[in-house]
């Protein structure tokens, strides 16, 4: 029916084709990556594990309340301590359990967002799959453990908004040095040292 | 087109038709072929029964249902934040495209306005989830119809797309980085950059893809002519997107009802159309969006740079409550029409949220085009209909 596309050919042209293009790569650099012997660079945004900071949390269950799948388990009890002198008993939240289980955790990242004690933080380690399905279950003495291969944040687009973190920072302790994010004109490969 | 066909063999059914001599006169029973849930050739767990014919298929009933995992019934016990990690998995090919849906539907309840610089990086986002997803299927495709090199061309291109978007959103696939009121934060310093040398190597990489196999004789012998769609088919059934434009059915929303910056973006944003409605139609519909996608990903990070600084995003209140009403806003998601109806009694939660996805109702069609083919025809076909099976199930 489409008698204009039909241009007479040279038989197995196409096969020359592909197989020219099977000699090309062969010349060519591979892409693939050597997985295990070479370890992927991930972006420090990478969401592949929750770190806890056991000693920012409260447990105000916050996160537990805002999980999608209710993933996250907490116990913890009130503690009284004594009365310092001259002031009264203050009863402190202490945390007995903090788990995370991640075959049923679905990576959203609200229990980081919602976190009002940074607590919670991502990491891009991934490496944690188990045979049984059980050892997902991540206590708070390993999620504690990912906390030491948690990045620092990256810098953000000079066009964006001024971070609510540094306004607070420079309303206590005056303009910060340039490049650490609230100088904005000023370069960026400054001592972003602190 | 016409067939050629030809009986190799008598099944059961000639031994009860006695002295019968002429194939022609037997009564042969129809044969009830289950293709899946469970079969190489299909993508996930789509069934389909067909009834052949010998080699011929006489009607076939896609079957949906195996992967129901009840997403509109979840939307209604969670709130505006958590709803956005359900939304981005029914296809989970353009989990961005889905997130907007919804961020957009409760930024018109709450009449919100975004940010400018948010507007545009979504838009920016939107395209290269775009390219992410047709690059799915340009390599699926052609590796049903037997060639394998296109598959590791297109994941090459996915690849260096999926690094941007893992950059700025941590993930590769479910990125759950739209918030109501813009994205979840700002992107990262030079990633802009990064950005615009992803879309011109991609660009680049296409040239491959499209060499290898848009002009192959075997591709084209397959795909030519074969599940031809028309028009007004296309209508019936409610398809959408690059299969209702591969048969001249021009309706694209980025044009006819922008949202986002398409507004702005009309001289670079050209709807791609086609009239002969067939696979091979279907897929160069597929190859020629690409290009355009990267086109007015190239014009978002122009605006982007150009833009004054400001936020990305704005402080919603501790509680998010949709005011009650009901809104329906749909996006032109790489697959089609993706829509969400969604009614609030001025809770945290909708009181319901419909869930119109395109791949749904672009398999419904498969009923009236697959009869009087082959079944050899039938993966060309199935498998240029772009679909998800999440999408369809939802």
């Amino acid at each position: 029916m489409s008698n204009h596309e039909a241009v007479k050919r040279v038989p197995g042209a196409g096969l020359a084709k592909g197989l020219a293009v099977t000699f090309r790569t062969l010349l060519r650099r591979s892409v693939t990556a050597q997985y295990p012997e070479v370890k992927p660079a991930l972006p420090a945004r990478s969401r592949g594990a929750i770190a806890l900071l056991e000693e920012n949390c409260t447990s105000c269950m916050l996160c537990a309340r805002e999980c999608p799948d209710w993933c996250i388990y907490i116990d913890s009890h009130k503690e009284t301590l004594p009365a310092p002198e001259g002031g009264r008993e203050r009863a402190r939240n202490v945390l007995d359990r903090f788990a995370i289980d991640f075959s049923l955790c679905m990576y959203c990242g609200i229990c980081i967002e919602v976190c009002p004690f940074d607590a919670l933080f991502w990491t891009p380690e991934f490496e944690y799959a188990e045979y049984d399905i059980r050892d997902l279950l991540h206590e708070k003495d390993r999620l504690r453990e990912w906390m030491w291969t948690v990045p620092p944040p990256p810098e953000n687009d000079p066009s964006g908004a001024v971070p609510k973190e540094i306004t607070t920072a420079e309303r206590t302790a005056g303009p910060l040095t340039p490049g650490a994010g609230g100088d904005r004109d000023g370069g960026s490969e400054g001592g972003a040292g602190e | 087109m016409d067939i050629s066909e030809r009986t190799v063999g008598v099944g059961a059914g000639a031994a009860q038709t006695g002295d019968a001599v002429s194939a022609k006169d037997m009564a042969t029973e129809d044969m009830v072929l289950n293709i899946g849930p469970q079969h190489p050739s299909t993508h996930g767990v789509l069934r389909l029964r067909l009834r052949l014919d010998g080699e011929q298929i006489v009607s076939a009933e896609p079957i949906v249902g195996y992967m129901h995992r009840g997403a509109e019934k979840l939307f209604e016990v969670r709130d505006y934040r958590q709803i956005v990690v359900l939304a981005n998995r029914h296809d989970w090919l353009s989990a961005f495209a889905n997130e907007l849906g919804v961020v957009l539907a409760v930024e018109r309840m709450l009449g919100m306005e975004v940010p400018e610089r948010a507007t545009w990086a979504r838009t920016l986002l939107a395209e290269l989830n775009r390219v992410l997803n047709h690059l799915m299927f340009l390599g699926s495709y052609p590796l049903e119809m037997g060639a394998i090199t296109p598959i590791f061309y297109a994941f090459t291109e996915r690849e260096y797309l999926q690094a941007v978007m893992e950059e700025v959103s941590g993930g590769r696939m479910h990125y759950m980085f739209n918030r109501v009121g813009g994205l979840k934060e700002e992107l990262p310093a030079g990633w802009t950059g990064r950005a615009r040398a992803t879309v011109a190597e991609v660009r680049h990489g296409m040239v491959r893809v499209e060499e290898i196999i848009h002009g192959n004789e075997i591709f084209r012998a397959r795909t030519r002519g074969v599940g031809v769609l028309t028009r007004e088919q296309i209508l019936q059934y409610g398809v959408s997107g690059p299969i209702a434009r591969a048969s001249g059915v021009d309706f694209d929303l980025r044009r006819d009802e922008p949202y986002l910056a398409y507004g702005e973006l009309g001289d670079v944003l050209r709807v791609v159309t086609r009239t002969e409605g067939d696979c091979h139609a279907r897929f160069s519909c597929l190859l020629d969006q690409v290009a355009v996608s990267l086109n007015l990903a190239d014009a978002c990070l122009d605006r982007l740079e150009a833009l004054p600084p400001g936020p990305i995003n704005q402080r919603l209140p501790k509680v998010l409550k949709a005011p009650e009403g009901h809104v329906y806003q749909w996006t032109e998601n790489p697959l089609g029409l993706n829509g969400y109806f969604l009614v609030s009694r001025g809770e945290k939660t909708p009181w319901r949220m419909k869930l119109r996805s395109a791949s749904f109702n672009n398999v419904q069609v498969l009923k009236e085009l697959l009869p009087g083919n082959l079944v050899a025809d039938m993966i060309a076909i199935l498998g240029s209909m772009f679909f998800v099976v999440g999408d369809i199930d939802k």
